[in-house]
């Protein structure tokens, strides 16, 4: 029996296999080296940038739910400068493909931060985060809004030659209205899901855990939430999916496949167990074997086949 | 490094009114690991495929004994994670990722005071082992609620070791009735030595150990304290547990406990801010 080809091709990107990590939870690529090697992974998501730095929001920045994770991290980052002076040189040598994760409160921000990051940065892609509130509209944020999605996403589409992948946001009433909006303004893939937003509060102190009030759900407690989605934006729109929410086993990332994700990442998972990813791509590759299935894509959308 | 430890000892520690447990895990991270450092370890039997709790629990390393591969591990139980981890039976195998973190340093001469503010007394254990077998004198300021808590938490072990014990507690059961701190004021009022001969370590309540920094600071006496904040990853990747410290250029940076600390010097510490 032939191996199963892991690698996978889509909007320009080629990886290794379908197996990526998701911005916030893998640093800049050096945290969790002595855990799970980056040679195994299809590739890694970046921390978010911004243009100017961030030092985020006060802590606990954390709360954890049932299954899930509560984060109110607030973007902290070091800034689109400090990110290309000291962090692209060393994120260039990484034996993966690197992903950027660019976040912007105004058109201007994301316009920005796309026109410093080409093809030549020895990056793989540009993740677009749509959730934050857009400044300038009343803090209305770009990622509940079709049109403002619509707008950042061909802004940054026309000042970077690198793929430009839309993070959607699933705290929306129509994740297909979205998805068609990012495809009308020109992405080339879609991250499919943001967390949730959520709160927990402590019913001792009688206040919000979160110094933030609000903070976004990840982790298994949201991953049906995400299958939906992708199942649904596979159905409505022709781009691939980067899906994600929740995965933490190899059975996790099969169901995204199953739904129509062509890439899966890991975030929270990799919290839970920082050699997750290993044992997924171990899964995904014996779930294949077993099924006679040549490559990993065969997997892609299969569960929408009527039988 | 990501190990299975096997759960040698799993006990109460003293009277089970504290809530106190002893956990003892055979595994190669007592190989490396220093005092000060701590691992992040999954409460349920790594037998059991669980996510609730998800996250796993930064636990200090309370001994550390190379030579048996064990490390142990003190606790007490105050939430649903502890709670599920004080159900761990002995033969079973637990998932712990570490040693993890920056311990405390030792100074090459002079002595050291450590100061301990309730459960922190459990990480100084091995910094006390560490710098008397290298032959630094020793001191143990520790505060706590009454007798029973200290005795339980293990204070038997502490006068094994011969070195001067200074204990307070609030209701004035044991030792002196009060705080910590107006026992090291004691103390150094009575020192014949010269400040700079004195090294500091400190763990225990934010408040406490805020106040023990800022005394240590106006003798000069260098002191490092052991932060803690709610963890995510726990290998610096999350950015869920920073702490706020000043530079050397005076300005305000972020820094995480799990990775950067959880041992900080005290003098960098912003205490008043929460982030």
């Amino acid at each position: 029996m032939n191996p199963v080809n892991l690698s996978t091709q889509f909007a320009g990107i080629t990886l290794r296999n379908p197996l990526i990590t998701c911005s916030g939870t893998y640093g800049f690529g050096e945290e969790y080296t002595s855990y799970c090697p980056l040679e195994a992974l299809g590739g890694i998501t970046l921390k978010g940038v911004t243009p100017l730095p961030r030092l985020g929001n006060p802590v606990p920045r954390l709360a954890e739910t049932p299954a899930g994770l509560l984060n109110a991290v607030g973007l902290e980052n070091p800034g689109l400068d400090e990110f290309i002076q000291s962090y692209l040189p060393k994120i260039r040598k990484l034996p993966t493909a690197a992903i950027a994760n660019i976040s912007g409160f105004s058109l201007e921000d994301y316009v920005q931060l796309a026109r410093a990051l080409q093809k030549d940065s020895g990056l793989a892609a540009l993740e677009v985060n749509i959730s934050c509130p857009n400044v300038k509209h009343g803090g209305m944020h770009f990622g509940t809004d079709p049109q403002s999605a619509q707008e950042v996403i061909a802004a940054v589409k026309a000042e970077t030659d690198l793929p430009v992948i839309a993070k959607l946001s699933p705290n929306v009433t129509d994740i297909v209205g979205m998805a068609r909006a990012v495809q009308l303004g020109g992405a080339d893939a879609i991250s499919l899901i943001n967390t949730l937003l959520g709160m927990h509060i402590d019913i001792y102190q009688q206040r919000p855990v979160l110094a933030n009030t609000f903070g976004g759900l990840s982790g298994p407690a949201i991953r049906p939430v995400a299958v939906r989605m992708v199942w649904q934006v596979f159905q409505a729109v022709d781009l691939p999916i980067i899906g994600m929410g929740g995965i933490t086993t190899w059975q996790d990332a099969v169901e995204f496949m199953l739904a129509g994700a062509t890439a899966i990442s890991i975030g929270t998972g990799n919290f839970v167990n920082p050699q997750a990813p290993l044992e997924i791509l171990q899964g995904i590759k014996e779930y294949c074997e077993e099924r006679g299935l040549a490559s990993v894509r065969d997997l892609v959308g299969l569960a929408h086949h009527v039988r | 490094m990501l190990t299975k430890g096997q759960v040698v000892v799993h006990e109460s520690l003293g009277d089970e009114k504290h809530k106190l447990k002893r956990l003892v895990l055979k595994g190669p991270i007592a190989r490396t690991a220093q005092a000060g450092q701590f691992v992040a370890i999954q409460v349920q039997d790594s037998s059991i495929s669980s996510f609730d709790p998800l996250l796993r629990r930064p636990i200090s390393l309370a001994d550390i004994s190379s030579e048996n591969d064990e490390i142990t591990l003190l606790y007490r139980v105050q939430g649903r994670g502890t709670e599920i981890l004080a159900r761990a039976k002995e033969g079973g195998v637990l998932s712990i990722m570490g040693p993890l973190g920056h311990g405390f340093s030792l100074p090459e001469a002079g002595e050291l005071w450590l100061v301990a503010g309730g459960i922190g007394i459990f990480p100084l254990y091995p910094l006390a082992l560490s710098a008397l077998s290298k032959g630094l004198t020793v001191r143990l300021f520790w505060g706590g609620e009454n007798q029973s808590f200290l005795e339980s938490a293990g204070l038997s072990s502490w006068e094994k070791l011969g070195i001067p014990l200074y204990l307070s507690t609030l209701d004035g059961s044991l030792g002196q009735k009060g705080l910590v701190t107006e026992q090291i004021n004691d103390q150094l009022g009575q020192m014949s030595l010269s400040s700079s001969q004195i090294w500091a370590a400190a763990c225990g309540p934010k408040k406490m150990m805020q106040a023990v920094a800022e005394i240590c600071i106006n003798v000069k006496v260098p002191i490092e304290v052991s932060l803690e904040e709610r963890m995510g990853c726990a290998v610096g990747a999350c950015l869920g547990c920073v702490c706020t410290l000043i530079d050397e250029t005076g300005a305000k940076v972020h820094k995480k406990v799990c990775q950067d600390g959880p041992v900080f010097r005290g003098e960098e510490v912003v205490w008043d801010e929460s982030c």
